[in-house]
């Protein structure tokens, strides 16, 4: 089905019952991928843990696997039929019964096909090769649902649902026989799915509830002050969240907690970097800003009031490059929750601006104490140039019931003026707590760089004036007004978001939507390890019209291209064209706005711009 | 909200990912010839004797225990009437297999069967597991397809075939265990074929002999 799956022929009644079923597969689809993050997490750490370094050479044999060195008599390895590497005799695995092996990420490579159905989405490939190899039809009814009903899914303040409220329902419904209590709005019942996620994924995996109800899952009533993030809101997201685990940096903490830690698997089912399917129209730019956030730093989470110190220590080391933050305690903590006088408090770090997951750094949780000791240590590899841009964020958090978080209070480190090289500061030290910093992140512009591109609309300006050979299509006699040519030369960028490391694996995406909503869309090659990468590659859109134009939308993407099967994830974006700018921004926006007319009045000309990228 | 419930929840939480792996199963066929009451029959054991027609789709997830590994099976329930195709068959392509249903006491349930059949084979993948189960075999008295003339379509359409009561619970349990084994060992086959060195790999074994006695299963 390449054609859209509509709800359109539907009854509203029918639509709410079916995007309620939609809702609830979205929390299992969020909970098999998180699932599936981990898997891929583990499979990587394996191929680390074997990996040579740049700098190490082949110079002896050792084994693959666990870099055990070889013996020239004994032990002298044997090569893997899967990968062809030399691995020792611990690092095989022996298949059931047989002498056949595998090495142990061979091996682990096909678990990991099995549990993650990546076996399936292969072989369906086969015969649906265009199809998106994750995206499931539920995700995509609610991307339809989505266009049908523009509906703002979370309120800003929901009144708290009682149980009497709850109870009844609309005639049609218990006509019907099948809704007993389905009355909620679309607002509330997105609220209760998505805040209770867990509850509604738990009650299906027990399958006690609703009985006598076929078709319908279980209803929800608990209001909650809990908000899910403004990336949440968008129902179509979960397919993405595989991206951009902490993998990306393998000295991630000193100490790895548990992989099931109920707050790692928080964190990881609501952060959500889904830039392409947020706005199902193709406007992302509220997804632009949203990309990098996790929900706690949305406004997805309760406020105590701060009081407390934290005790940490920062240190440098120049040798490995990595920046070691101990966190060592706190005292006087808040309660997370007040009345209950409950406290479970968890440390989480950001090299800010950087704030996607795999600048996140996290202690353990510690239970029941406002005074917990940590004595963890969390690590960034950041190259000294990296260091003086930075911030280094650190909050504390609390974690509740059903893993709601409430905020403990924070501290922000600059270390731009920090002396790394002075011993004395490396010792540890007690910072006081404080509430976050109101509208700061507003007053700084969402800025995440600079696009230099350069623009030109190539014309059949006249017989004579073929300047330029390729600037035009063969053949284009019977249709003058369409031969005309958008080419963009996307030359660099710079100030990115780049990487703790300070680089990136960064490619650009030319996507020109026509006022038939008919899209065009390039992309540029990758160009590894670089902070400010110079592409000087040019997408040329072939057969469109001045006047085409002059309603379409050029939007120019900077994404940085995972390590493995993750998504790749989106740096910063620029719109040109006839839409309404978004917020934010709004010189720069206006400035590249004339110089896009310009491009647009000047055919033939090259137009050179500096896009900021949002 | 009660903090009863919170930490009722709060302890389940935990299992949520506590599986090996995930089947998506689609149950197709007419409407009225039970789909949602068998999904019922084997999700919850219940059963209602009510007809209510299903809008559109709904699921329900299940984990099992089969062949020494928790199997998760979110089984997605159609509806049969016409209206809803188009959401129906969407979902055709992220299912790994089916449960094509026709009602004994219903020929015309049964003459659609070639129909749903085609529709897996447009939508679906190409190796898409097809159990073709005659529901309401409890209600002998009302038969109008035989077991037989059953048999004899599935075996011409290359599926298996299961007669089954969602009321009585016949063949419930059995039909979708059936149903994973035949992914598991489709699964196999696609890892192994795509990787030639290893033959009777860690799943090949133990996942072909389905023979073995139907034993009590952790119906978590």
């Amino acid at each position: 089905m390449a054609q859209e799956v509509s709800l359109k022929s539907l009854w509203e009644s029918e639509r709410e019952v079916i995007l309620q079923v939609l809702y609830r597969d979205r929390e299992v689809r969020n909970i098999e991928e998180e699932r599936i993050r981990k898997l891929k997490t583990h499979l990587q750490h394996l191929r680390w843990k074997g990996s040579k370094s740049g700098s190490q050479e082949y110079k002896e044999k050792s084994c693959a696997r666990c870099r055990q060195a070889l013996g020239l008599l004994l032990n002298r390895g044997a090569v893997c039929q899967g990968c062809s590497h030399r691995v020792c005799a611990k690092c095989r695995v022996f298949l059931r019964m047989t002498r056949a092996w595998k090495c142990t990420v061979c091996f682990e490579d096909r678990n990991v096909k099995i549990k993650t159905g990546e076996w399936f989405f292969e072989e369906r490939a086969k015969k649906f090769p265009t199809e998106g190899k994750h995206e499931t039809a539920g995700a995509k009814l609610l991307k339809s649902y989505q266009k049908l009903s523009k509906i703002s899914v979370v309120p800003s303040s929901p009144p708290p649902l009682s149980e009497s409220q709850c109870g009844g329902g609309p005639g049609r419904f218990q006509e019907l026989g099948q809704f007993k209590g389905f009355n909620k709005s679309v607002e509330n019942l997105f609220l209760s799915v998505t805040t209770h996620m867990k509850k509604l994924s738990k009650s299906q995996n027990d399958m006690t509830s609703d009985k006598q109800r076929p078709a319908v899952g279980p209803r929800r009533c608990e209001g909650r002050s809990e908000r899910r993030s403004q990336s949440d809101t968008a129902v179509n997201v979960t397919t993405r969240k595989v991206s951009a685990p902490d993998i990306l940096n393998p000295l991630n903490q000193e100490s790895p907690k548990c992989p099931t830690s109920p707050v790692l698997k928080q964190e990881g089912i609501s952060f959500s970097p889904a830039p392409n399917t947020l706005f199902s129209g193709g406007l992302r730019h509220g997804s632009l800003i949203s990309i990098n956030s996790t929900c706690t730093e949305m406004g997805n989470f309760d406020n105590a009031n701060v009081t407390g110190e934290i005790e940490l220590a920062i240190r440098y080391c120049f040798r490995t490059r990595s920046l070691e933050i101990c966190i060592k305690a706190c005292k006087n903590l808040a309660y997370g929750e007040e009345k209950k006088k409950k406290c479970n408090p968890y440390v989480k770090t950001y090299l800010l601006p950087e704030r996607s997951s795999q600048g996140k750094r996290k202690t353990g949780v510690q239970k029941n104490t406002v005074e917990p000791t940590f004595q963890e240590t969390l690590k960034y590899q950041v190259e000294p140039s990296q260091l003086a841009t930075r911030q280094l964020q650190v909050s504390v958090w609390h974690l509740g019931t059903l893993a709601r978080r409430v905020f403990l209070g924070e501290v922000i480190i600059p270390l731009a003026t920090w002396d790394f090289e002075d011993r004395t500061t490396q010792s540890a030290r007690w910072y006081p707590l404080q509430a976050k910093a109101e509208k700061d992140e507003d007053s700084i512009p969402t800025n995440n760089g600079e696009l230099v591109v350069r623009a030109k609309l190539a014309l059949p300006a006249g017989p004579g004036k073929l300047q330029e050979a390729q600037a035009f299509l063969p053949g284009t006699g019977d249709e003058p007004s369409r031969n005309g040519q958008l080419c963009v030369v996307v030359l660099g960028a710079k100030n990115l978001p780049v990487r703790s490391d300070g680089t990136l694996n960064s490619f650009v995406k030319g996507c020109l939507t026509l006022p038939d909503q008919q899209r065009l869309r390039l992309k540029s090659p990758v160009l590894k390890k670089q902070a400010c990468p110079q592409w000087k590659y040019s997408f040329v859109f072939k057969g469109v019209t001045p006047s085409q134009l002059r309603q379409s939308t050029l939007e120019l993407t900077v994404w940085d291209q995972a390590t493995f099967g993750v998504k790749d994830r989106l740096l910063g974006g620029a719109r040109l064209g006839s839409k309404e700018e978004p917020a934010g921004g709004a010189d720069s926006c206006s400035r590249s706005k004339l110089q896009w007319q310009k491009v647009l009045s000047s055919p033939n000309l090259w137009t050179d711009m500096t896009l900021t990228l949002h | 909200m009660a903090s009863a419930t919170d930490s009722r929840y709060g302890q389940k939480e935990s299992s949520d990912q506590n599986f090996d792996y995930m089947f998506k199963i689609l149950i197709i066929g007419n409407s009225s010839v039970g789909k949602t009451s068998f999904l019922f029959r084997y999700a919850d054991d219940s059963f209602t004797p009510a007809f209510v027609s299903t809008v559109g789709i709904d699921f329900k997830v299940k984990t099992i225990y089969r062949n020494d590994k928790r199997i998760k099976l979110q089984i997605w329930d159609t509806a049969g009437q016409e209206r809803y195709r188009t959401i129906t068959t969407a979902y055709y392509r992220g299912a790994m297999g089916f449960i094509l249903m026709y009602d004994i006491t219903n020929e015309e349930s049964f003459n659609a069967v070639q129909d749903w059949s085609t529709q897996i084979k447009t939508y679906s993948w190409d190796n898409a597991q097809v159990l073709l189960v005659g529901n309401k075999c409890d209600m002998e008295d009302e038969r109008v397809v035989s077991s037989e003339r059953g048999r004899q379509l599935a075996d011409h359409l290359g599926f298996e075939f299961f007669e089954a009561s969602a009321k009585d619970n016949i063949n419930v349990k059995q039909t979708f265990e059936r149903l994973v084994d035949v992914i598991c060992e489709k699964m196999s086959e696609s890892l192994d074929t795509a990787d030639p060195a290893v033959t009777g790999a860690k799943q090949g074994p133990q996942l072909t002999d389905q023979q073995a006695p139907p034993h009590q299963d952790c119906a978590c």
